[in-house]
């Protein structure tokens, strides 16, 4: 590995980043082979990349959380409150289209700030604060709806043209979607002076902020930016899948944790990286699609989800082990 | 704060010296009965008294398990779906396997506590963060406990037909009237659980680890085993849990049981167990779980349903937790 | 001098990348104290490591009471009688301090643990060393100090034959360490084997009979310390001799301006009425003992922690400083004695530490300018000679005293005018030490002002221009440099104890 480190094109995509491409290709040739070529299809292609979107936003959302050493457990459960509520507000109470969309990402962003205004000015530890609006966002939802699923409008319907997000005619417009925020994202969190101090605090909060630095602004916007980007990727799940019930979305937590840490950002905080979460949710929504072309349950999903973080988890745990 | 006097007894409050927050919670708890009592007439009457104790079984058990993680300072979010999951397999066995109930009850157990040993493995042995660790087994039960059932519901034996005896456990019929038993099991379990945590070896290890475990592990204690062991008790109590919610509800559903660690968890830190560990109480876990029975009991009377609930169980929890925070930035 | 009752002879002992222990030898004898010195990273500490099994070597001996052991954990050689006082206190806060002293061998009365009896034989204990600590207390209750005394009353409740002090007297008021001394001396009279580990040379003198020195993982040589000098140990400690020259006079101009006057300032219990003045180019110490005071007066006044009352004037005007952000507003900087926890980040790079507080000038628009931001970094590794191979390094691959500059780098940056240096030295070795104060020295010159908190009284007496002195959270006292002497500063720092 040591002679690899030093070609500079590897050095610079970083050989964790390769050696996940890798795994995402031996993965898609391996579900082709194991359904006899059943995989190659280009519908389930798409399948899989209309999982990537919304999971791929909230994924994106949730790195810059771990980045500060904190976690967010209630981004599934708000991302189907978000749809659930701009869903319904469109469908029963005929809130345009545009609308509806700015409300589902005004309802994410609420719960951004929440979770960090309790985490940053409070230092209520942030798995409690998610889970807590968690529940929160499950049981809004369910209230606002009275327990009823919500069905967003179809292509043809009035006011389907937001499913254009996902796919236009035969142009992914979600992929292309995805990855200019992925890019927005990357720059931001690399390239200013918010990503920077997110990273940064997450390494250590008190000497940053001995340095005269607002941290609880900082922290915060982190949730803030997650819960956008949960806003965001409630769009993305209704324009791929129309139908959204209450009381669900928390398996999509560990997913998208799942697709951050594989990625290469750290638990501990200070450590984060925009390219290998993005790869990383194209693995996770590759082997969601995987388990039900080869005829598994829904239920291994989570099994085999819940390995993937635990591993990935403990192999940043070993590396930091090491350093030290 | 270093070259200070030390703080005598008498400086204490009144509340600390009366038990802390064990008696600010049960004021709270007879506060919440009285004003739903005042609200709803519905509410004065035996059988809703009988229903918030049902509630409460399964969530004590839970809560005393978790206390234990807790003070550990860490947490175990798997027993929830763990919950549902052990109650399936126990179930499942009995009634599509042929077991005996006292067989099936027992396979509940053993499955809780091996999933603890999995727990504790991961958070002592591997080093990971517990909520995340708890998460992902929490994940893998629900996912293993639909796998097992085969996606269906699963009803353990009734009370009256053959191997439905476990059900008078907790609650027994006499003249028509439900007789909640299972109670005083509770309050046998927390005096034992007291016991245990105040004045044994597993109690002490468990709050020293809280407290500082390099400075446990360097007094030669067997800090991983002992950690290892406060999740396998959480999952032990997962499994009695889920003993009593196959005994008082009719039908087991896969899928279900999150949200459930939520009640457990937050129960246990209203009676002041501490969420950076090293400091805790059985008896005032109990009567933290209490006020969440009453408010999920009793929210339904004045008109809430089940989602408001879930609402203010979130809001209760951060409440509680708060109130965890300002006290230890009061003892600084 | 007794006879020999624990060996290390030709321990070796390699990490990845560093031979740490290089063929050590020791010999603790029963009745003795022994010290064991050396700069920081000379390997004291892994060679105790090696002893107590935390760390296993890799070859040499080890005979104890004449037979070779080797412990594979601390518990194996705490049962033969071997225990370590750590520097680090292992308190566990929440348990009481008969729990503490027993933790890992409770006594037992069935399946239950018998408090009763610990409290008893705690007490025993504590009535033994002749020292007033209730055993029912909770240890976070107790002083520093305190809790000090119950981990020695803990080593020798383990019935010990040798006790390893790991700088004990780190954390320690005057009257504490001659309350420490006292029982060292007793456990020698009762004829333990002691090895006392410390960088105060003073202590050395008064306390232990035989010196062995280590030297980046090396054994040096063994010394009778009343035959030895000082100077010899240091000698041979650095392989080089280090003048210490107290200063004489202050080197402030007498018309120098005031750019920081504080009145009154309170802030709980450990800041109590604190009032002073600081003068451009001049280096203010602030002497005491451990928690006299002196860092939460840092704290406050740099908007750490919160102030409850007192006002602040910064060149004549009252400024209100709420928190860090208003304190560096003001041009004021903080070095924290604790540089890993409050100082630096240390997974990141040097650049990224020297522009921390500063990072709006290096913006072009709404990006960070990398290449100002290095540019600027350079200048300071340069200025500041830091050792480092360039400024992407991340800092946690620095030694001490090159942290430490690029913290002083992060505060010029920010241009401040008052400097607060908590502790600056410590940590640091020998040679980067008088960098430091070099570096301390020209900052003054330049016309800066600097507040030096220390715990060392010729790092005070060295860099000082006036010095002034706390104790129980309250001043006690203000020495010009040329009225300053180690006996009437340990005087004003020991006023309010009774």
């Amino acid at each position: 590995m040591g002679k690899i480190k030093q070609n500079p094109f590897v050095k610079k995509v970083g050989f964790n980043r390769i050696v996940l491409c890798f795994v995402l290709i031996l993965m898609y040739v391996f579900f082709c082979v194991m359904t006899q070529g059943a995989f190659t299809g280009m519908d389930r292609i798409m399948s899989a990349l209309n999982y990537a979107y919304f999971l791929g936003f909230l994924s994106l959302g949730v790195t810059f959380v771990i980045a500060t050493g904190g976690i967010d457990f209630s981004i599934g459960p708000v991302m189907f409150c978000c749809a659930l509520v701009s869903g319904f507000s469109f469908v029963q109470h005929g809130v345009p289209m545009a609308a509806a969309m700015v409300i589902s990402i005004l309802v994410g962003l609420a719960f951004g700030l929440f979770n960090g205004y309790l985490v940053s000015y409070w230092s209520v530890p942030s798995f409690i604060t998610s889970m807590a609006s968690m529940n929160i966002a499950k049981g809004l939802a369910s209230v606002f709806t009275k327990t009823q699923s919500v069905s967003w409008p179809q292509s043809a319907a009035e006011g389907g043209w937001y499913r254009n997000l996902v796919k236009m005619g035969s142009i992914p417009v979600g992929l292309i979607i995805f990855l200019v925020v992925a890019i927005v994202c990357a720059i931001v969190l690399n390239k200013t002076k918010m990503g920077r101090y997110i990273l940064s605090l997450g390494s250590n909060k008190e000497a940053v902020r001995l340095s005269g630095v607002n941290v609880k602004k900082w922290e915060m916007s982190a949730y803030i930016i997650c819960g956008l980007l949960v806003g965001m990727g409630a769009l993305f799940y209704v324009a791929a899948f129309t139908t959204v019930q209450p009381g669900y979305g928390d398996q999509y937590n560990n997913e998208a944790i799942a697709g951050c840490v594989m990625g290469g950002t750290s638990m501990a905080g200070g450590l984060a990286s925009i390219s290998g979460t993005v790869i990383g949710v194209f693995i996770i929504a590759l082997l969601q699609e995987g388990i039900l072309a080869l005829g598994f349950r829904k239920d291994y999903q989570l099994i085999i989800t819940g390995i993937i973080v635990i591993v990935a988890v403990f192999s940043d745990v070993v590396s930091r082990r090491r350093k030290n | 704060m270093a070259n200070k006097k030390m703080k005598t007894a008498g400086q204490k409050s009144i509340i600390d010296r009366m038990g802390g927050q064990k008696v600010i919670v049960i004021l709270v708890v007879i506060i919440l009965f009285i004003f739903f009592c005042a609200l709803s007439p519905n509410f004065r009457k035996y059988t809703t008294f009988v229903s918030i104790l049902d509630y409460s079984y399964y969530i004590s058990l839970m809560a005393i398990g978790v206390a234990f993680p807790l003070m550990t300072a860490g947490v175990d979010l798997s027993i929830g779906t763990g919950l549902v999951c052990y109650s399936l397999v126990g179930g499942w066995l009995i009634v599509f396997q042929g077991w005996p109930t006292w067989a099936g009850i027992l396979a509940s157990i053993v499955f809780g506590m091996a999933m603890g040993v999995v727990n504790g493995c991961l958070v002592a042995l591997m080093d990971l963060p517990p909520f995340l660790a708890t998460l992902c087994t929490s994940m893998i039960t629900r996912g293993l406990g639909s796998i097992i059932s085969g996606g269906f519901g699963i009803s353990w034996p009734a009370a009256a037909a053959e191997g439905g005896w476990f059900r008078n456990i907790f609650k027994i019929q006499r003249n028509g009237l439900n007789i909640p038993i299972g109670f005083l099991w509770i309050i046998l379990i927390v005096i034992i659980m007291s016991f245990v945590l105040n004045h044994t070896k597993i109690g002490r290890y468990t709050l020293a680890i809280g407290s500082n475990k390099e400075a446990t592990k360097l007094s030669g204690v067997n800090v991983k085993f002992y950690h290892i062991l406060a999740y396998v008790i959480s999952g032990f109590f997962a499994g009695l849990a889920a003993i009593s919610y196959s005994a008082i509800f009719a039908t087991v559903q896969p899928g279900s049981g999150a949200g459930f660690e939520l009640e457990a968890i937050g129960g246990a830190i209203i009676g002041g167990v501490s969420m950076s560990g090293g400091f805790g109480s059985i008896s005032g876990t109990l009567a933290g779980v209490f006020v969440i029975c009453l408010l999920k009991t009793g929210l339904p009377f004045i008109g809430l349903t089940a989602n408001w609930q879930q609402i203010i169980t979130g809001l209760v929890l951060i409440a509680a937790v708060l109130v965890d925070i300002l006290k230890r930035k009061s003892e600084n | 001098m007794g006879e020999v009752i624990l060996t290390m002879k030709e321990i070796d002992k390699s990490f990845p990348g560093v031979h740490a222990l290089d063929h050590v030898n020791l010999e603790v004898r029963k009745g003795e104290v022994l010290a064991l010195m050396g700069e920081n990273g000379a390997g004291k500490s892994t060679l105790m490591k090696v002893l107590t099994g935390i760390y296993t070597k890799d070859s040499g001996t080890i005979t104890y009471e004449g037979k070779e052991v080797e412990f594979s954990n601390t518990r194996e050689a705490q049962e033969a009688g071997i225990v370590i006082v750590h520097q680090e206190l292992n308190m566990l806060g929440h348990l009481t301090v008969a729990q503490n002293i027993f933790i890992g061998r409770e006594f037992k009365k069935g399946i239950r643990i018998d408090d009763k009896k610990m409290n008893e034989e705690a007490q025993k204990l504590f009535d033994r060393m002749n020292i007033d600590i209730n055993p029912k207390e909770r240890m976070s209750n107790l002083t520093v100090g305190k809790q000090q005394m119950c981990e020695i009353a803990k080593a020798i409740s383990h019935d010990a034959k040798v006790i390893i002090f790991d700088e004990p007297s780190a954390a320690l008021t005057e009257t504490e360490i001659q309350e420490l001394f006292k029982i060292i001396r007793d456990l020698r009279e009762k004829n333990l084997g002691i090895v006392y580990i410390s960088h105060r040379m003073d202590e050395i003198k008064v306390i232990t009979d035989r010196v062995t020195v280590m030297r980046d993982g090396t054994y040096v040589g063994t010394l009778i310390t009343k035959d030895s000098t000082k100077d010899d140990i240091i000698n041979m400690m650095v392989g080089r001799v280090i003048y210490e020259d107290p200063k004489t006079e202050s080197m402030v101009p007498k018309d120098a301006p005031v750019v920081l006057k504080v009145d009154k300032l309170n802030a709980g219990k450990m800041v109590q009425d604190v009032s002073f003045e600081l003068r451009k180019g001049e280096i203010l110490g602030f002497s005491g003992l451990m928690g006299a005071g002196r860092t939460e007066t840092a704290r406050a006044l740099f908007g750490a922690d919160p102030i409850d009352s007192g006002d602040i004037y910064i060149n004549g005007k009252k400024v209100t400083i709420n928190n860090p952000q208003d304190a560096v507003k003001n041009g004021i900087g903080y070095l924290s004695e604790d540089r890993k926890r409050f100082g630096i980040v240390v997974q990141k790079s040097v650049a990224e530490n020297t522009t921390m507080a500063t990072l709006e000038e290096y913006m072009s628009g709404i990006f960070i300018d990398k290449k100002k931001e290095k540019e600027v970094a350079q200048k300071y590794v340069e200025s500041l000679a830091t050792k480092t191979p360039d400024v992407d390094q991340l800092v946690v691959n620095l030694s001490g005293g090159n942290q430490q500059k690029v913290v002083i780098a992060k505060w010029l940056t920010r241009d401040c005018d008052i400097l607060i240096f908590d502790e600056p030295t410590r940590g640091i070795d020998v040679g980067a030490k008088s960098e430091i104060y070099k570096l301390m020295n020209q900052l003054a010159a330049d016309g800066k002002a600097i507040i030096m908190i220390s715990s060392e009284m010729t790092e005070i007496l060295r860099m000082s221009d006036r010095i002034i002195v706390m104790c129980e959270g309250k001043k006690t006292g203000e020495l010009d440099i040329s009225e300053a002497t180690q006996e009437n500063i340990m005087n004003l720092a020991t006023r309010e104890i009774e």
